[in-house]
C-alpha cells in the first residue's frame, strides 16, 4: 500500500484560518469536480458536517451501542434465569422466590447499561480505526483550531486544485505526505 | 508568560453594577472573552509541562509518604493481622471503611453531574471543569474501591464476588443488595473513565502536537492517531452523546443501590423507603462540595488557570450547591419525620441517641454544616463567588455529610433490637487508612496535573464559538448557538 | 364473586404455621444463668477464645450468650429472668438474602439456617441484617495455647480469620443422629440426641427436638395449653425456631 501511494501524488493539504473560508473552498472544490469522497477535513473543534455543506457522515457508534446493550441484556439474562439452574443443588435464601424479580431488575440495568457503554467505547475505536500509530496526512496546526482540508483526487489536476485553494484564502498549500503524528 | 487575566481578577469588584457593556460580559465570562486556540492551548499545555517546581516535589514525596504508610502499610497489617485492628465490632459490624465508601461514591457523583447532567442541559458554564470533575469521578471511585476490599474479613477472596465460571458453578447471589453494588460500582467505575477518556482523546492530540521527547511518546501513544477528521468527530461526539444521557441513570443507580445496602436491611433507622435519593441528593451535596474545593485548588496552583476558571463558575456552582443543599434537608427531614412518627420503640431509641448520645454532637454539626451553613452563605452571589468562602463551604459539607454517613453507620448500627449487644464503636486502624485514601485521592490529581491538559481546551473554543452578544434595543444580552 | 378463598389466602405461610424440622424450647423461668450452655458450646464447636480485651470490646465468640436484664432504677433494681440468646435458625432468615456470596443459605434438608465457612469473604451483612445480634465473627486469628488444641471436636471445621460463624443447632449431631437411624433404616427418634448446651444445661432449661411432629416433646411444650411461650421479634416475620417460655418471676 505504501508502494501505490508513493508513485501518485499524494494529493494536497490546505490549511485555512476560519469556518467560513474553509466552507467557501469546499464548495468551490466541489464546482471544480473534485467530489466528496475526495476530500477530507480536519479539524481542531467538532465542526458539523452541515456546517461545511458536507453530506453527513456514518457513524456506527449507536448500532454497536445497540448491540451492546442486547449483549448486557443477554449476560443478565443469563446470570439471572439460567446460572441458578447449574448450581449442583438448588439454594434457597430465606423465603425469598429462587429466581426473585426486583433483584432481577437491578441486574438487567446495570448488565445492560454496562453492556451498551464498553460497546459504545469500543465503537468509537473501530470506527475511527484507533488506535492508529502509522503515519498519517496532518498538519499539527490543526490543533491551534486551523481548519485543514485534504483533497485526494486523480481526475482533477492537482494544479488547479492548488490554484483554487491559493485564490480562496489557503494560509498554506503543501503536499499530503503522511507523516509520523 | 502572562496572558493578562489578572486585570479580570482586579474588575471583578464591581461587577454587579448595572452597566452590561461589553467590557463587563467579557470580564465575567470566559465565553464571552475568547482567546486564539493556539494561545489556550499553550497557556494549558504551559501548565503541564512546565518544569515542576520543588514545591510541586515536595508535595509529592510528602504525599506519596502519606500513602506509603496509611495506606499501603496500614493495608498491609490490615491483611497480615485480620481486621480485628480495626475498631468494627458487635453491634457495629460495618464501620468507618463503610463510611468511606459511601463518602467516597458520593464524591464522585459530582463529576458525573458536572459533566454529564449539565452537558445533556447545555449548561455552559460546565466547559472549562468538565475535565477536573470527571478526574475526580474516576479518582473518587478508586478510594471507594480500595476502602470497600479494606473491609472484607477476606479480601483475597473479592473475585468470589465476580460472575465467573467455576468449577461448582456457583454464582454470585444476586438476591444481595451487595451483589448489586459490586455491578453497579464496576459498571459506573468503568464508564466513567470511559468518559473521561473520549473527551480527553483531542486534548491528547492537541497535547501531542505540542510537545516533545518522552512527553510526545506518550501523548501519541494515549491520543491513539487522533487527527480530527469529520469522521473521528462524528464518532466521538456520538459516543459522547451516548455516554452522558446513560451515565446519568447508572450513577443514580449506583448510590440508589449504595442506599439499598442499608435500607433493605431490617434495621431500625434503615429500613426507610425515601433512602434512595435521600442517599444521591447527598452524594451530589457532597460531591458539588468536593468540586468547588477541586476548581479553587485548581485556580490557585495551577498556572493560567484563572483565564478559565473565573467567579462565574463558582457562582455557578455556589448555585446548585444551595439547591442541592435545600433538597438535601428536605430528604432529611423527610426521612426524620416519618422515622420519629412511626413511633417504633427501637426507632425512637435510635433517634434519641442520635440526638443526645455520646455522639449528639456530630449529629447537630452535621445540620449545621449541611444546611446551616450553605444557606448563610450561599444566597449571596458576591459570597459564593468568592474561591475561598465557597470552597471553605464545601469542605465543611464534605466534613457535614461525612458525619451524616458516620451517624447512618457506626452509630445508628449501635441501636439494635438487641439492647444487650448495645455498645459503642471506636475506629482503630480505620483513621491511617481513611487518611491514606484522601491523601491518595489528592496525590492523584497533583500527579495527574502535570500529565494531562485539565482543560478540556476544544470544548471551552467550541463554547466560545458558540456565544456571541447581541443588541436588544438598547440592552446588550448573551446569545448561545446550538452548535450541535 | 370473588371470595377470599379465591385468593388464595391461606396458601400465605403465617408465622404461627410455620413449623420448621428442628426446633428448641427454652424456660427462662427455671435457668438460672449458670454460662454451662456457653461453656458446653465453646467446647462442642471449637469457638475461640478471644480473650479479654476483645471480648470487652464487644467480640466474644459465643454462640450462645446469657442475657442479663433489670427493671427500675437503682437501688430500686429487680432481676428479669435470664434469657439465652443464640441463632434463632429462622424460617425466613433475614441474614440469608444480603450475603453476596451465597455463604449463608437455608437448608432445605434440616430446615436451619447455615453458615457456609468456605464461602465466606466477610462483607458482615448478615451480622448487620441479623435483628437477633448472634452472628459472631472472627476478627482475628485467636491463638489457642496447648495443650487446648487436643480437646478440638473432629465433627467441627476450625474458623479461620475473616469469616463469620453461628449456632448451628449442632448439626453435627443432626447429622450423626441421621447417619445412625438411616443405618438402622428408621427415622431419628425424639430425645435421640440433643445438642451441646440442652445436654449441659443442670436445670434442664434447654430443650431440643423435632418440631414437625404433633408428639414430640418440645412440640408438646411450645403448644402446652395457652402456654406463655413466645417468640422473639416474630413481628418481623423471621419464623424463629426457638420458643421462649417466661412467666415473668425470676
Amino acid at each position: 500500500m505504501a508502494e501505490s501511494k508513493s508513485k501518485k501524488s499524494p494529493g494536497v493539504l490546505a490549511v485555512f484560518g476560519d469556518l467560513e473560508p474553509t466552507a467557501d473552498a469546499i464548495e468551490q472544490l466541489r464546482k471544480l469536480g473534485v467530489s466528496d469522497d475526495c476530500m477530507n477535513i480536519v479539524s481542531g473543534v467538532p465542526v458539523t458536517e452541515a456546517m461545511f455543506g458536507r453530506p453527513k457522515q456514518w457513524s456506527n457508534v449507536p448500532r454497536v451501542a445497540m448491540g451492546g446493550a442486547i449483549l448486557g441484556f443477554s449476560a443478565a439474562a443469563f446470570l439471572a434465569f439460567i446460572a441458578p439452574y447449574w448450581y449442583p443443588y438448588p439454594i434457597q435464601v430465606s423465603t425469598q422466590a429462587y429466581v426473585p424479580w426486583p433483584p432481577t431488575f437491578v441486574l438487567f440495568f446495570e448488565l445492560t447499561m454496562l453492556g451498551m457503554l464498553l460497546s459504545t467505547f469500543l465503537a468509537v475505536f473501530l470506527d475511527s480505526f484507533f488506535p492508529n500509530y502509522r503515519p498519517m496526512q496532518y498538519v499539527p496546526e490543526v490543533s491551534d483550531g486551523k481548519y485543514a482540508i485534504i483533497v485526494d483526487c486523480d481526475h482533477v489536476p492537482e494544479s488547479k486544485v492548488k490554484d483554487l485553494l491559493k485564490k480562496l484564502g489557503a494560509e498554506s498549500i503543501k503536499p499530503a505526505e503522511a507523516k509520523q503524528l | 508568560m502572562t496572558y493578562g487575566k489578572k486585570e479580570t481578577e482586579k474588575k471583578q469588584e464591581h461587577h454587579d453594577h448595572h452597566g452590561h457593556t461589553e467590557e463587563h460580559f467579557k470580564e465575567k465570562h470566559l465565553m464571552l472573552d475568547p482567546l486564539p486556540r493556539g494561545v489556550m492551548n499553550d497557556m494549558v499545555m504551559e501548565a503541564v509541562t512546565e518544569k515542576p517546581s520543588w514545591k510541586w516535589w515536595t508535595t509529592v514525596f510528602v504525599l506519596s509518604a502519606v500513602v506509603v504508610y496509611c495506606l499501603i502499610y496500614s493495608w498491609y497489617r490490615l491483611i497480615a493481622e485480620g481486621v480485628g485492628i480495626a475498631g468494627v465490632n458487635r453491634p457495629s459490624y460495618w464501620g468507618i471503611f463503610l463510611v468511606n465508601t459511601v463518602f467516597w461514591i458520593g464524591i464522585s457523583h459530582a463529576g458525573t453531574f458536572i459533566s454529564a447532567i449539565l452537558r445533556v442541559f447545555k449548561a455552559e458554564f460546565r466547559r472549562p471543569f468538565t475535565r477536573v470533575a470527571e478526574l475526580m469521578t474516576t479518582f473518587g471511585l478508586v478510594q471507594a474501591g480500595f476502602s470497600i476490599f479494606m473491609h472484607m474479613g477476606r479480601v483475597w477472596l473479592a473475585y468470589w464476588l465476580m460472575p465467573y465460571p467455576n468449577q461448582r458453578m456457583l454464582w454470585p447471589n444476586f438476591h444481595s443488595p451487595l451483589s448489586w453494588d459490586l455491578l453497579a460500582i464496576t459498571t459506573y467505575l468503568l464508564s466513567s473513565t470511559m468518559y473521561l477518556f473520549l473527551p480527553l482523546i483531542p486534548d491528547l492530540a492537541m497535547a501531542r502536537d505540542k510537545t516533545t521527547g518522552w512527553r510526545k511518546n506518550f501523548y501519541r501513544i494515549l491520543a491513539l492517531g487522533f487527527r480530527g477528521t469529520e469522521g473521528e468527530w462524528t464518532h466521538l461526539r456520538n459516543a459522547m452523546n451516548i455516554f452522558a444521557f446513560a451515565i446519568i441513570p447508572v450513577m443514580f443507580s449506583v448510590h440508589t443501590i449504595v442506599s439499598w445496602d442499608f435500607a433493605a436491611a431490617t434495621r431500625p433507622g434503615w429500613n426507610s423507603t425515601i433512602f434512595g435519593p435521600y442517599f444521591v441528593i447527598g452524594a451530589l451535596h457532597s460531591g458539588m462540595g468536593a468540586a468547588v474545593v477541586v476548581l479553587a485548588a485548581v485556580r490557585k496552583f495551577i498556572k493560567n488557570m484563572d483565564y478559565f476558571i473565573r467567579a462565574e463558575h463558582f457562582d455557578a456552582i455556589g448555585k446548585l450547591m444551595l439547591i442541592i443543599s435545600m433538597g438535601w434537608a428536605y430528604f432529611f427531614f423527610n426521612d426524620y419525620m416519618v422515622q420519629w412518627y412511626g413511633g417504633d420503640k427501637w426507632t425512637k431509641q435510635l433517634l434519641h441517641f442520635h440526638e443526645a448520645g455520646p455522639l449528639g454532637w456530630m449529629w447537630f454539626a452535621m445540620l449545621i454544616v449541611n444546611i446551616a451553613i450553605p444557606w448563610a452563605i450561599l444566597w449571596n452571589p458576591k459570597w459564593r463567588s468568592t474561591p475561598w468562602l465557597v470552597s471553605t463551604v464545601g469542605i465543611l459539607i464534605n466534613v457535614g455529610m461525612w458525619f451524616e454517613r458516620y451517624i447512618i453507620i457506626p452509630i445508628s448500627l449501635t441501636i439494635n433490637r438487641m439492647p444487650f449487644t448495645w455498645r459503642m464503636y471506636t475506629p482503630g486502624i480505620e483513621i491511617p487508612l481513611g487518611i491514606g485514601t484522601l491523601v491518595l485521592f489528592i496525590l492523584l490529581y497533583v500527579i495527574f496535573s502535570k500529565l494531562i491538559p485539565m482543560i478540556p481546551v476544544w470544548e471551552v473554543q467550541e463554547g466560545q464559538m458558540a456565544h456571541q452578544l447581541k443588541k436588544f434595543g438598547r440592552e446588550t444580552v448573551v446569545q448561545v448557538s446550538e452548535l450541535e | 364473586m370473588t371470595t377470599l378463598s379465591d385468593l388464595k389466602i391461606s396458601e400465605v405461610k403465617l408465622a404461627a404455621e410455620e413449623g420448621g424440622k428442628w426446633g428448641m424450647v427454652i424456660d427462662q423461668d427455671i435457668c438460672t444463668g449458670c454460662q454451662a450452655c456457653v461453656a458446653a458450646c465453646s467446647m462442642e464447636n471449637n469457638i475461640p477464645f478471644v480473650g479479654e480485651e476483645d471480648s470487652g470490646y464487644g467480640r466474644a465468640m459465643h454462640w450462645i450468650r446469657i442475657e442479663r436484664f433489670w427493671e427500675g432504677e437503682y437501688p430500686e433494681v429487680k432481676m428479669t429472668n435470664q434469657q439465652p440468646m443464640m441463632c434463632q435458625q429462622c424460617g425466613s432468615a433475614p441474614c440469608e438474602p444480603v450475603c453476596p456470596a451465597f455463604a449463608t443459605v437455608h437448608s432445605q434438608a434440616e430446615e436451619l439456617n447455615l453458615q457456609v465457612y468456605n464461602r465466606c469473604v466477610g462483607t458482615r451483612y448478615c451480622a448487620n441484617n441479623c435483628p437477633y445480634q448472634v452472628r459472631t465473627f472472627n476478627w482475628r486469628d485467636y491463638e489457642r495455647p496447648e495443650p487446648l488444641p487436643n480437646q478440638f471436636n473432629p465433627d467441627v471445621t476450625v474458623r479461620r480469620r475473616g469469616v463469620m460463624e453461628k449456632c448451628t443447632f449442632c448439626i453435627q449431631r443432626i447429622h450423626k443422629a441421621n447417619d445412625k437411624a438411616k443405618s438402622e433404616g428408621r427415622e431419628v427418634m425424639d430425645g435421640e440426641f440433643t445438642t451441646a448446651c440442652a445436654q449441659a444445661c443442670p436445670s434442664n432449661a434447654i430443650t431440643f427436638g423435632r418440631v414437625d411432629k404433633k408428639d414430640t416433646l418440645v412440640y408438646n411444650m411450645m403448644h402446652h395449653g395457652q402456654s406463655h411461650g413466645k417468640k422473639h421479634l416474630e413481628e418481623l416475620g423471621t419464623l424463629p425456631n426457638i420458643t421462649y417460655l417466661n412467666g415473668g418471676g425470676a
